[in-house]
């Protein structure tokens, strides 16, 4: 939770640091973020919508951003030449409780610059909503998925927002969220009940099961003629 | 119970020639050469979700060779299995599959339950797991252990074996009948899967059955402090 932890290292001597100390969503020190590049661009270019920045693990450089902005600012990470975040490593939430709002967190990779960001957006627990990322990274589809079945976040303009872990008819609600009982809202033998109850059929949407259904048509590209001594 | 046993009779005591009150000479050479061929090839269905079935996989190569004891063949299909091994944790979106699978065994079949996750739910006393594959299905033989080296699970099919050795088709034979209605229905009975959700899980209520108290039957709640 502060600075000194230069040396990854170090935090094992300093031992565990209680969940309730971390306060306030921004309670980190804010970093100088002329440490890394991305994040000295995003304060020059965003500097009304990117709100906070912290340096956690030692190097790991954090930046909070308004949420109604995500797309735009995650965009222009994607796309700008000098930064190009082209891999999306994890899209996941956390949960600190005590009313404080949820935190969905965007892990960035940038393949040819070799560099990580992670990107953090505040949702308030009434106002659970925010853009979807997947036109951008195909790769949030199912992540944020994820994070819907398990915290209960809305991804506005997700293509297919359905529970992803969970039973499609799932009633206790979301279970990685702090208010929810460990053992379920439900008694054990309502949860059998309801187990037993599920369609294993309907696991799976039409779509998915007509996957392999029909012989599907695999064309070939031609092959070259005469080049076949050319291979291996 | 008005079932036309083989032998002629309808009951134990009535007699026919394989429903006679004593063991006759019949029945005891058809008992013993049917269970003999039974013990000898039972085919396990192995149902492996978790670290359980890294042991179970041991216990079927090389090393352990299961196949000494006539288990030869996996069956991957419930359709020709005889021995359901469920080795590992069972989610409750799991459980509908589970059952099925068993459903799917034709009779004669016997259950397995391999560590203490499909045992009792193990330390995974959480909103998703079922507590004990008990309350699923009927298990045969319980193998403790987390997970148990495969000795024990070569044990635990030994008794299976053992408890083959010991029917007898004239006291076993409507034993095994399945009501149709019960099919996918949960096991056991609502107070004592309810029993499973005590404050502190299973391990508290095996210690208030063991006369610590009273058994909590309906909590759904989290409140440790109650």
């Amino acid at each position: 939770m502060t600075q000194d932890n230069v040396n990854g290292l170090d935090g094992v001597d300093a031992g565990p640091v209680p969940s309730d100390a971390a306060g306030s969503p921004e309670a980190g020190a804010p970093a100088d973020p002329s440490g890394h590049p991305s994040v000295a661009a995003l304060f020059d270019r965003f500097s009304d919508a990117v709100t906070h920045h912290e340096i956690s693990a030692g190097d790991e450089h954090v930046v909070h951003v308004l949420a109604d902005r995500n797309v735009e600012i995650l965009g222009w990470l994607k796309d700008d030449p000098e930064h190009r975040y082209d891999l999306l490593r994890d899209v996941t939430c956390v949960d600190h409780g005590g009313g404080e709002p949820l935190r969905v967190v965007y892990q960035l990779w940038s393949i040819p610059h070799r560099r990580a960001l992670r990107v953090r957006c505040l949702l308030e627990l009434d106002a659970l909503e925010i853009d979807s990322v997947t036109p951008l990274w195909n790769t949030a589809n199912w992540l944020e998925r994820e994070v819907y079945d398990l915290f209960g976040v809305t991804f506005r303009g997700h293509p297919d927002l359905r529970r992803i872990l969970m039973p499609h008819d799932y009633a206790e609600g979301h279970p990685l969220r702090k208010d929810f009982p460990l053992r379920g809202r439900f008694s054990r033998a309502e949860q059998t009940r309801r187990a037993l109850e599920q369609d294993v059929d309907r696991f799976y949407i039409p779509a998915e099961r007509a996957v392999g259904r029909e012989p599907q048509e695999v064309t070939l590209a031609a092959e070259p003629s005469g080049d076949s001594e050319t291979e291996g | 119970m008005g079932v036309e046993l083989p032998g002629g009779g309808t009951s134990a005591r009535t007699g026919g020639i394989l429903g006679a009150g004593s063991p006759t000479f019949l029945t005891t050479k058809v008992d013993y050469v049917v269970n003999w061929a039974r013990r000898s090839s039972l085919w396990p269905m192995p149902f492996g979700t978790a670290c359980c079935a890294i042991e179970m996989m041991a216990a079927f190569a090389t090393d352990f060779d299961l196949s000494r004891f006539g288990m030869e063949r996996m069956s991957f299909s419930p359709r020709q299995a005889d021995v359901l091994i469920c080795a590992g944790r069972v989610p409750y979106k799991l459980a509908p599959v589970l059952r099925r699978i068993w459903d799917q065994m034709p009779q004669p079949k016997w259950c397995v339950s391999m560590g203490a996750c499909a045992s009792t739910g193990g330390v995974f006393d959480v909103y998703s797991m079922v507590q004990g594959i008990d309350t699923i299905v009927p298990v045969d033989v319980y193998v403790p252990g987390c997970p148990p080296r495969p000795e024990g699970l070569i044990y635990g099919l030994m008794m299976i074996q053992e408890k083959v050795r010991r029917e007898t088709i004239t006291r076993h034979y409507d034993l095994r009948e399945e009501d149709p209605a019960r099919v996918a229905m949960p096991r056991a009975s609502e107070h004592e899967i309810a029993g499973l959700a005590g404050p502190f899980g299973n391990s508290t209520r095996q210690n208030q059955l063991a006369g610590g108290g009273e058994v909590a039957t309906t909590t759904g709640s989290d409140d440790l402090d109650s």
